[in-house]
């Protein structure tokens, strides 16, 4: 029996891997014949030989006043321009740059996992240059020609310090090394680069309130970007397997659109989050919330302060987390007097939180020393807290352990 | 009893007490052997000698020498080393020797667990310490924090591992590891002998990816092997490294006096040659030494067998020493109590261990002085290590080996000078089983792109990668093979089970707090952990609620009954090829393909002391079909003619049960590698016929060293049934107790007349 019979007999014992289009054999590329070259052209989409090899690269420019969502493009060089007076410690700040030194970057692969068999078969940019924001991209034309690829990526792009990406730092970027070091010794070596990565923005701001942060959502829901026709990212893997297989350029070029779009999106997301942190924009108060948050993590205390303070006047849903919050920072910052005032407001009969309780009770007997308040308080956050129900019997205990404590100390404080 | 025997008075008292001793039908004392040892090389680097002197050691084991000569001076070797020879210098001296001397050196230490590579870590670190230069060993494995597998990738001289990482973590990402394979000098691998079956052939896989991962990189490691005694050591080593391998066997270290006693339990009903239980003798036995504080090692064959054990010593542990004193110790137990079972039985708080052979391994659990086996451990290679657990330093220590009623323990333990004089096993593995072999291409394809004409470390794979082409996993392009598939083929091929999944067993006693428990391979599932199946775990009885087939999973719950379960498999067979046969007058042997379809049918609750039968009921699961290799020898009419149909099915039935045990010792194999089933109508040939074959899709090779041994087999088989003194057959022979009278002589004429001897010469042999 030959081995390829046998094989087929086992078919049931071997791993099946899912999802693939057909790849039958193509011819080796003889010289540098570029196969469908004119709908390659008719798509903007140019050869870059390289020795016996080809990459192909697809440019595209928009005007700088082109509405993409929410914002033009030209609204990238407001913002940066904030960037420069604002003195904030931000992630996103990019203070001493122009807006043509950012780098707007995604990629699309073959699969998911990050792994040596995960190629990426296209990189794509855009940044704003000469008045324009260009597109570029840089395809993989059959697996065999990264070394084009690459090469000519690398000799462009030759400073990679402001990549703008979503989730790059994570997984575009790891790959790009990963393929990198496949070639390296083929191809110019990897620059030095810097990441400002929105993912983590946008989790923060956007978490609770969408039902997953991926870009496609955050675009349609957030920036107001509506894509026609669009081919979902995850079908990009078998489209360009079933391009490799028969050759179409048809095939690929809705991925390409795809990638183009999101690089966009990209330009239109970090001028929006942009906006929300550098407080020009009407938001609202949960996206102020988070944001205080985000700032009060970030130890831009007094920024964080204002948002909080923000939210407090306008009487909302988010304001008892808001004055809690806050209360929490003014008695870190020994403001107490602030802190108690926020404080009192909170604990009105009707809320099933002890700690506002506790805090009072804490800031009475410790800097106000007026003991009378502070067991007022203790007792009536220990009568909150058993008024609640509990899960955990051992963390239970050591709660009512902390309470009757506290309570006999300032009791015996209250006879001195 | 006033006062604690020691283990002299212990060894006369089983000499002296009749009622014990008339049971010991062999008893072998092996002498004490002094230390062969020769001072340190010249050239060995001075801090390591300060090390070594601190901890007390002025002199090299001749073994030790030799390791560290042969990868001086570049040549792969396979040291054979018993238990507690100091083995780990073998590997761990030229290691770190090259290190000292040239600090950006790596090493990969591969070890069959994880446990070991932990063990391992702690023994190197410190060793490094006190040589006292800037030399860093890390543990590389699932438990390994994010953060320091960063650490480890760039910076560890020595990485620790085991193979199922290196296959699914390491090389698939090699990208990230470029400074370990750039300057990789050493790939150690430890118990060697573990990797055989299955096993051994995914690892030989594995490590033909890892030598091309290495050739990308520009490295070409050395490979240091060490393996508890095996017939092959040096066979084995060069087929799953790939690489030519010398063998160094002069064992210089010293061992104490052993006591080696063959215990046979008493007849109880002569006819039949039943006799008593080998688990309760063994329970008795082990009574005896715990209640005098002396540690103690039980091993038993099955995962069923070290519950019932561990049932019966805990019970009598409860009242002398505590409850946590005896502990189990088995495969499907998790990591942690695993980890927790062998610090308690270094530490001494743990007095006896009922394990089954996961204990095999070099896990370093300090000196047991008593060590009992219950039932011959199916090898002899196993069963010199499972005695090797006693006395691993040079004290007295003794190994008493208890036998049940299966053919194979009473041939054994009738036969001593065959197990004393007779050399231990080969491991055999099939590197180049298909369907292993193409699971390993696709990772390596995943790994780096194919060049047309390139050899998987000297196969022929050209065919392999155009089928992978053609099912659309691989892009052909100019000349060379791409992975182009979105999946990740390390995640779907499991190293270690025949089927690729295993079944979680999630314990929903307390709705509040479920959990699981272990897991178990697929086909083991079937007649395990079936609906209503009793599951033991940790002692713990436990009912099966619900076997999720298709989720892989099966939720049970606390129960306390008196009986344990047995499920029946069905076992249909189909020939579908034959590659070579052999023709005589009175039957054909042949070698060749099968399906194999086996399904679960009925099970049968068995009470704990009286085993009887007390209720059954169906199972309801699915077929599992097989293709695998097969051997089979079909009765041709001449000889059949003299049989009623239900002699002849009783003959057959008595000869396959016989097969099941005496094969897999010529083989070395478990007995539930090699499958035996006898056919009244073989579907080929209308024949009366008897199948063997093996347990993993597309064979390991098992039933092809059968065909081939078929002389010695068969041979054995008839000698064994004509030794056996029952009357008409018993378990330890053809079991066949409750039919016919004649069933044993039927059984026996039909296996002679197979004997070549007996037939005038094979009319035809051919291979196709």
């Amino acid at each position: 029996m030959s081995i390829q019979s046998k094989l087929n007999r086992f078919k049931k014992h071997l791993v099946p891997e899912k999802n693939a289009a057909s790849l039958p054999i193509d011819k080796p590329s003889h010289r540098v014949h570029v196969p469908q070259l004119k709908i390659w052209e008719d798509f903007q989409t140019t050869p870059y030989y390289f020795e016996e090899d080809y990459c192909l690269i697809r440019e595209v420019a928009y005007p700088l006043d082109e509405l993409w969502g929410k914002y033009r493009f030209s609204e990238l060089y407001e913002v940066m321009e904030r960037w420069q007076q604002m003195k904030v410690h931000h992630p996103l700040a990019s203070e001493g740059l122009n807006p043509g030194d950012l780098l707007f970057f995604d990629t699309e692969t073959t699969g998911l996992s990050g792994g040596s068999g995960n190629t990426i078969f296209l990189l794509g940019s855009s940044k704003i240059d000469n008045d324009e924001v260009k597109v570029k991209q840089y395809f993989l034309p059959q697996p065999g020609s990264e070394i084009a690829l690459y090469h000519y990526f690398l000799t462009q792009v030759n400073e990679l310090k402001n990549l703008v990406t979503y989730n790059g730092k994570s997984f575009d970027w790891p790959q790009v090394k990963t393929r990198h070091t496949l070639i390296r010794d083929y191809v110019p070596s990897l620059p030095a680069f810097g990441h400002y990565d929105l993912l983590h923005g946008a989790r923060r701001l956007w978490k609770h309130v969408l039902p997953s942060v991926r870009l496609s959502i955050v675009e349609k829901e957030i920036l107001g970007v509506f894509r026609e026709n669009d081919v979902p990212g995850y079908l990009a893997p078998m489209l360009y397997f079933q391009f490799l297989n028969e050759g179409d350029p048809q095939l690929i070029q809705g991925v390409m659109k795809h990638n183009e779009w999101d690089v966009l999106s990209l330009i239109t997301l970090y001028i929006h989050m942009s906006k929300i942190i550098q407080n020009d924009l009407p938001v609202t108060t949960a996206e102020c919330f988070e944001l205080a948050r985000w700032l009060e993590a970030l130890g831009e205390t007094e920024m964080a302060l204002t948002k909080y303070e923000e939210i407090i006047q306008h009487d909302s849903t988010e304001s008892i987390r808001a004055k809690k919050a806050a209360a929490f920072l003014y008695k870190k910052m020994k403001k107490y007097d602030r802190a108690l005032k926020l404080l009192e407001e909170l604990c009105e009969p009707g809320l099933k939180d002890e700690g506002p309780w506790i805090e009072l009770a804490k800031l009475y007997e410790h800097h106000k020393k007026d003991y009378e308040k502070a067991l007022y308080y203790a007792k009536e956050g220990f009568s909150v807290w058993k008024s609640k129900k509990r899960l955990l019997k051992h963390k239970a205990n050591r709660e009512q352990r902390e309470f009757e404590k506290r309570i006999e100390r300032i009791e015996k404080k209250c006879r001195f | 009893m006033n006062g604690k025997k020691s283990m002299g008075e212990l060894l006369d008292f089983l000499k002296k007490n009749t009622e014990i001793n008339e049971n010991i039908v062999y008893w072998k004392t092996i002498e004490e052997k002094q230390a062969k040892t020769i001072p340190f090389p010249a050239d060995l680097h001075p801090a390591i000698v300060k090390a070594l002197q601190q901890r007390g050691i002025d002199a090299l084991y001749t073994h030790q020498l030799s390791a560290f000569k042969a990868a001086n001076s570049g040549r792969s070797f396979v040291a054979v080393t018993p238990t507690a020879s100091g083995k780990t210098l073998c590997y761990n001296l030229p290691v770190l020797q090259e290190i000292a001397n040239n600090p950006g050196t790596r090493a990969l230490y591969l070890f069959p667990t994880k446990a070991l590579a932990h063990d391992q870590k702690a023994e190197i670190n410190e060793l490094i310490e006190a040589i006292g230069l800037d030399m860093k060993s890390y543990t590389y494995d699932g438990d390994t924090a994010a953060n320091i597998r960063q650490v480890v990738r760039k910076a560890g001289n020595v990485v620790l591992t085991n193979p199922d990482m290196l296959h699914s973590a390491i090389l698939p990402h090699h990208t990230k590891w470029v400074s370990l394979f750039e300057n990789l000098k050493f790939v150690v691998i430890d118990e060697l002998h573990t990797y055989r079956g299955v096993f051994g052939s995914h690892v030989a896989n594995v490590i033909r990816r890892l030598k091309r991962i290495c050739r990308f990189y520009g490295s070409d490691p050395l490979f240091i092997c060490t393996s508890a005694t095996i017939a092959n050591p040096k066979e084995l080593a060069e087929k799953l490294t790939g690489a030519k391998v010398e063998l160094i066997d002069n064992n210089g270290a010293p061992s104490g006096k052993k006591h080696f006693l063959f215990y046979n339990p008493p007849v109880v009903n002569r006819p039949l040659n039943i006799r008593k239980s080998a688990t309760l003798e063994a329970r008795n036995l082990a009574k005896l030494f715990l209640q005098n504080k002396i540690q103690t090692i039980v091993f038993a064959r099955s995962r069923v067998r070290v519950e019932i054990l561990l049932t019966y010593l805990q019970e009598l542990a409860k009242q002398e020493f505590g409850f946590k004193s005896i502990q189990g110790y088995r495969g499907g137990y998790l990591p942690k109590q695993r980890r927790e079972i062998e610090r308690g039985l270094r530490s001494g708080e743990v007095m006896g261990v009922v394990s089954t052979n996961a204990l095999e391994l070099g896990v370093d659990i300090g000196q047991l002085h008593a060590c009992i086996l219950t039932g011959y451990p199916g090898s002899i290679a196993s069963s010199w290590q499972q005695a090797g657990r006693a006395g691993r330093r040079q004290d007295e220590s003794v190994v008493i080996m208890v036998a049940s009623s299966s053919p194979l323990d009473q041939y054994i333990i009738q036969h001593p000078e065959y197990f004393f004089n007779r050399s231990p096993e080969s491991a055999r593995i099939n590197p180049d089983n298909l369907i292993i072999l193409v699971d390993h291409l696709k990772c390596a394809a995943y790994e780096l792109p194919f060049k047309k004409g390139e050899s998987f470390d000297g196969v022929e794979i050209e065919e392999i990668l155009e089928f992978l082409t053609d099912e659309q996993v691989l892009h052909h392009q100019g000349d060379q093979y791409f992975w182009m598939n979105d999946s990740f083929p390390a995640h779907n091929i499991s190293l270690r089970s025949a089927s690729q999944e295993n079944v979680v067993i999630i314990d929903q006693t307390n709705i509040a707090n479920v959990k699981v428990i272990g897991e178990m391979d697929r086909f083991s599932s079937l007649t395990l952990l079936h609906e209503e199946a009793i599951y033991l775990h940790q002692g713990v009885q436990y009912q099966v609620e619900k076997l999720d087939y298709e989720e892989k999973k099966a939720y049970v719950r606390e129960v306390n009954v008196d009986y344990f379960t047995d499920a029946n498999l069905a076992v249909s067979l189909k020939v579908l090829e034959v590659d070579q046969s052999t023709s005589f007058h009175s039957h054909e042997r042949a070698f060749g393909e099968v399906t194999v379809n086996a399904m679960a049918t009925i099970f049968k609750k068995i009470q704990f002391e009286s085993h009887q039968n007390i209720g059954s009921g169906p199972i309801h699961l699915p077929e599992e079909e097989l293709h695998t290799s097969a051997t089979w020898i079909s009765f041709n009419d001449p000889i059949t003619n003299d049989f009623s149909t239900n002699e002849l099915e009783q003959s057959l039935i008595g000869i396959a049960n016989v097969l099941r045990h005496i094969a897999p010792l010529f083989v070395m194999c478990d007995k539930g590698d090699l499958h035996v089933v006898p056919q009244m109508k073989a579907v080929h040939s209308g024949k009366p016929t008897i199948f063997l074959y093996d347990r993993y899709p597309g064979g390991v090779g098992l039933s092809e060293t059968v065909y081939k041994e078929w002389d010695t087999i068969l041979h054995e088989a008839a000698a064994l049934i004509e030794r056996c003194p029952c009357e008409s057959g018993c378990p330890s022979c053809t079991e066949m107790a409750a039919e016919g009278k004649d069933g044993k002589k039927k059984a026996l004429y039909l296996l002679n007349s197979l004997r070549r001897n007996n037939d005038v010469y094979p009319i035809k042999a051919q291979s196709v």
